[in-house]
């Protein structure tokens, strides 16, 4: 580096200024000059500018100005009568690096050049460019440090990013569900017309299937399949072994205008209704599709579950069938978790007993647990008594699930007058947890549950599992106001409000 | 069979081919205990073997379960007498819409702007408070809001909340400054397909902390969800007051279409719940408030047939005056008779005038 001594003052002030910067407005300087001109002597002589002589705030004065001058104003002064009084108000740090820039670089010709030339094309779409960045970066200001710590100084979005980061129990929890849950088959649907074409070209129309309007069986279509098969090209058979296809029935009483029926596979007027219904046809469950046991021998990560919980087998079913309401509570120990449907008593003519909501209120429902996680169904006018229920047992509203209904079609629920104002395309689910469960599965699956429709009142059969996964396979799990057709593997079920009991349960509480 | 002793089996007695006749018997000694040796659930899972578990899938491939939902792009598909309505419906309310009108109103200044709005008459049909953004000073706002004054009746108020203040809101609705004067009819929840949506973004109310001034835990599962209450003040019958609302022809649940922000607009409130908004009431004063800057990342956008309340809205045009001369001239105007304390009292309603194709389509709901 090499430079003319008439320039060595300037140098020496823009390295002065970038060394503190800002700093030097704040405590204990405050921008004095009667202080900053003896800091900047000392400057010199420790830095080899030993050819600048400052002798007091007077002379600094006249220095800064002339900085000022070369620099384009980089330092705003408040100037007094007396030297030792002014003030330097604001440090314009980037005019500085340019300045100290330019006295220190060879090319520093060559780069003001360029700066002429930035009204040209060429040089304004990197302007754009860096401008549209600016525009899509993250809506925080962004402080570079200009202390080279490996801290979170001012790196806010390296801080938010540690802080939105998944837990290490998240992360272990999720990737201990993916190996130890069995993957059940899943198929895609095929979206291609074409597809449906042929098919119901070749085998699935109503010269095949007579103009009765009903769903043919299962059997039936594959036997339709295998003798057109040769009529059909090699890439649709391998999709109709490999997706679902969803196949209109049109008999003479379709009239296809009218577009899908609301009820589709669940309707009741299937022998004269105009409306177009579907089949599924479902690829043949191979045996490798099946559900495949993931044989995993042990998980050195174990928290919130059993430690052979890999080994272990879960409990056979359990229930009871009788009059929850007569139930003592106590004979039945304490559950990690309790799912809860309970026919609310909505004013409908409903098929079956409901339940007073006085009555769902004053169950003993705070003997089944200490410690653990509650799953209420809600319907929209229960929700205000849902809260007001699991606040009263001693729990806190952790999560509002919602089930997300589809149909046969994988299509959300939008006609049939399903709601008061509103059609409802899906159903609420309050969660509960009581006491400071620490051992409970955050976070692996999310808050809704997308599952087919079945029959009435029926809840999607995902939320065993999903409950499992939060309080662990082995632990003890309680459905009450179920129905028969809940009773599983590993619960107990209380159901029926009904007349006869009936009983089975096993001896041991775990 | 299991061979496990019964608890409570004092009298264990019969097996599971126990007569009529032996069952009343038991009837009246309850609980007497019948020994299943089936398991009755067994036919019922047996039959499910299609049915698929896309949480299941979730959990093995990350791939959310709204994913397989074949509507999300077109809601309608397959209902083209539905889509028809909607299609009708929209060209009307576009007709009788006032032209897009905007408030600029720092948050700290919205009580008083609106209570000078109130106390000069103003009334709207449809309120809208909140946005899908964060930060938002919902409750506070809620808690000074002139709303029954600002709202008319019969009249329809939609607030955007959390899972996380869904508690706070709740002790709002039933406490005694709103005295039950709104009651909570339908809950409309937004969900994304995907983990790329700007209004899912991680740590922002996702339930990764405990909010002790909400009175919420933690949560036990990733929240997804944005919600929207609907709320009711007055009396409206869904059968016999059809010129003001029409049920049933949206739902209650928007799904956000694949790729997010990326591919569409990127708005504080999504446009489909503006249209649901419009779909059910047909009246032409819309009001939304939202108290909090929402940044040019999720813009409100002004929108044709509402007044949008916000500090950064780009348009600043409102004006008691303009806007009453709007409504008269595109709007439908019907008086309507009710009894105010006691006095009988010609109304005005100013509504989205309908059409026998509109009348025929829609759903009708029963008295
Ligand atoms: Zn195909
Ligand atoms: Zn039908």
């Amino acid at each position: 580096m090499s430079i003319d001594d008439s320039l060595a003052r300037f140098l020496a002030l823009a390295q002065f200024f970038l060394k503190d910067k800002e700093a030097l407005l704040e405590e204990p300087y405050r921008g004095n000059v009667g202080v900053i001109w003896a800091l900047f002597a000392n400057f010199c002589k420790e830095h080899g500018f030993s050819l600048i002589v400052v002798t007091g705030a007077a002379s600094f004065v006249l220095l800064l100005e002339e900085f000022n001058d070369v620099s384009g104003t980089a330092l705003i002064l408040k100037t007094n009568e007396s030297p030792e009084q002014t003030k330097i108000e604001w440090i314009n740090v980037a005019n500085i690096e340019i300045l100290k820039n330019r006295l220190t670089s060879d090319s520093a010709f060559e780069e003001s050049q360029v700066a002429v030339d930035c009204s040209s094309q060429s040089e304004v779409k990197p302007v754009f460019q860096s401008l549209f960045q600016i525009l899509d970066g993250p809506l925080r200001t962004e402080i570079e440090s200009s202390r080279k710590i490996n801290g979170f100084d001012y790196d806010y979005s390296r801080l938010w990013d540690a802080l939105t980061e998944p837990t290490a129990m998240v992360q272990l929890g999720k990737a201990r569900a993916e190996l130890t849950s069995t993957k059940k088959p899943y198929f895609e649907v095929c979206e291609n017309k074409h597809h449906i074409h042929v098919i119901t070209n070749t085998f699935f129309n109503s010269k095949t299937l007579g103009l009765s309007n009903e769903i043919p069986s299962n059997a039936r279509v594959t036997k339709l399949l295998a003798a057109a098969q040769h009529m059909i090209d090699k890439e649709v058979l391998e999709c109709i072994r490999t997706k679902i296809h969803f196949l209109p029935l049109i008999t003479n009483y379709t009239d296809v205008n009218l577009g899908n029926c609301s009820y589709l596979d669940t309707c009741h007027k299937l022998k004269n209704c105009r409306y177009v219904h579907y089949f599924t046809m479902c690829p043949p469950l191979q045996p490798n599709t099946k559900e495949t046991e993931k044989q995993v021998v042990a998980m050195e990560y174990t928290i919130g579950e059993c430690h052979d919980s890999s080994t272990r087998k879960p409990l056979p079913p359990q229930w009871i069938n009788c009059d929850v309401r007569n139930l003592p509570f106590s004979i039945l120990g304490k559950f990690a978790a309790i799912i809860s449907d309970p026919a609310w008593d909505i004013h409908m003519a409903l098929p079956y007993g409901t339940c007073k909501d006085t009555e769902l209120l004053s169950l003993p429902m705070q003997e089944l647990q200490d410690e653990g996680i509650i799953c209420l169904w809600v319907t929209g006018r229960s929700i205000e008594i849902g809260r007001k229920a699991l606040g009263q047992w001693g729990y806190t509203v952790s999560d509002e699930v919602i089930w997300i209904k589809t149909n046969q079609l994988n299509r959300t629920i939008v006609t049939g007058r399903t709601g008061h104002w509103l059609n409802h395309s899906k159903e609420h689910l309050l969660v509960g947890v009581k006491g400071n469960p620490i051992w409970l599965n955050r976070k692996i699956d999310v808050d809704f549950i997308v599952s087919g429709t079945r029959e009435t009142l029926r809840k999607p059969d995902e939320l065993y599992e999903i409950v499992e996964r939060i309080v662990g396979k082995h632990a003890r799990k309680l459905e009450i106001f179920g129905r028969d057709n809940n009773i599983r593997p590993g619960w107990v079920s209380m159901y029926g409000t009904g007349r006869f009991c009936s009983f089975h349960l096993l001896q041991t509480i775990y | 069979m299991y061979s496990y002793p019964k608890y409570g089996s004092k009298g264990t007695s019969s097996s599971s081919g126990s007569t009529g006749a032996q069952k009343s018997r038991e009837r009246k000694v309850a609980p007497q205990v019948v020994v299943k040796t089936e398991d009755p659930g067994a036919p019922f899972r047996k039959a499910s073997s299609y049915e698929m578990d896309y949480s299941n899938h979730y959990i093995h491939t990350g791939h959310y379960p709204t994913q397989v939902i074949r509507n999300v792009n077109f809601q309608t598909d397959g209902y083209p007498k539905l889509q028809k309505l909607k299609d009708l419906k929209e060209a009307q309310v576009e007709r009788h819409a006032t032209k897009p009108f905007g408030a600029k109103v720092q948050t700290d200044q919205m009580i008083s702007v609106l209570n000078k709005w109130a106390s000069q008459g103003l009334q709207f049909d449809v309120i809208m408070i909140g946005a899908l953004v964060e930060n938002q000073f919902i409750v506070e706002i809620l808690n000074l809001l002139p709303l029954f004054k600002l709202c008319a009746k019969p009249g329809f108020v939609f607030i955007w909340a959390t899972t996380a203040n869904i508690k706070q809101l709740t002790t709002l609705l039933n406490g005694e400054r709103w005295n039950k004067k709104f009651r909570r009819s339908e809950e409309l929840v937004f969900v994304p397909v995907d983990d790329t949506s700007e209004y899912f973004k991680p740590g922002v109310n996702d339930g990764s902390h405990r909010g002790e001034g909400n009175g919420n835990n933690e949560s036990l599962l990733g929240r997804k969800q944005w919600h929207c209450w609907m709320c009711i003040t007055g009396t409206a019958r869904r059968s016999t007051d059809t010129d003001l609302i029409h049920c049933n022809v949206d739902t209650d649940l928007q799904i956000e279409p694949q790729g997010g922000a990326r591919v569409n607009h990127n708005d504080a409130v999504p446009e489909t719940f503006y249209k649901v908004v419009e779909n059910f009431s047909n009246s032409t004063r819309r009001l939304h408030i939202v108290p909090c800057h929402t940044g040019y990342k999720h813009p409100v956008r002004v929108r044709p047939g509402w007044v949008v309340m916000l500090p950064d809205v780009i348009l600043d045009n409102f004006d008691i005056e303009a806007y009453e001369q709007e409504l008269h001239s595109k709007s439908y105007v019907k008086f309507r008779n009710t009894s105010m304390n006691g006095h009988q009292k010609l109304v005005p309603q100013y509504l989205v005038a309908q059409t026998s194709e509109i009348e025929t389509l829609r759903p009708k709901s029963p008295n």
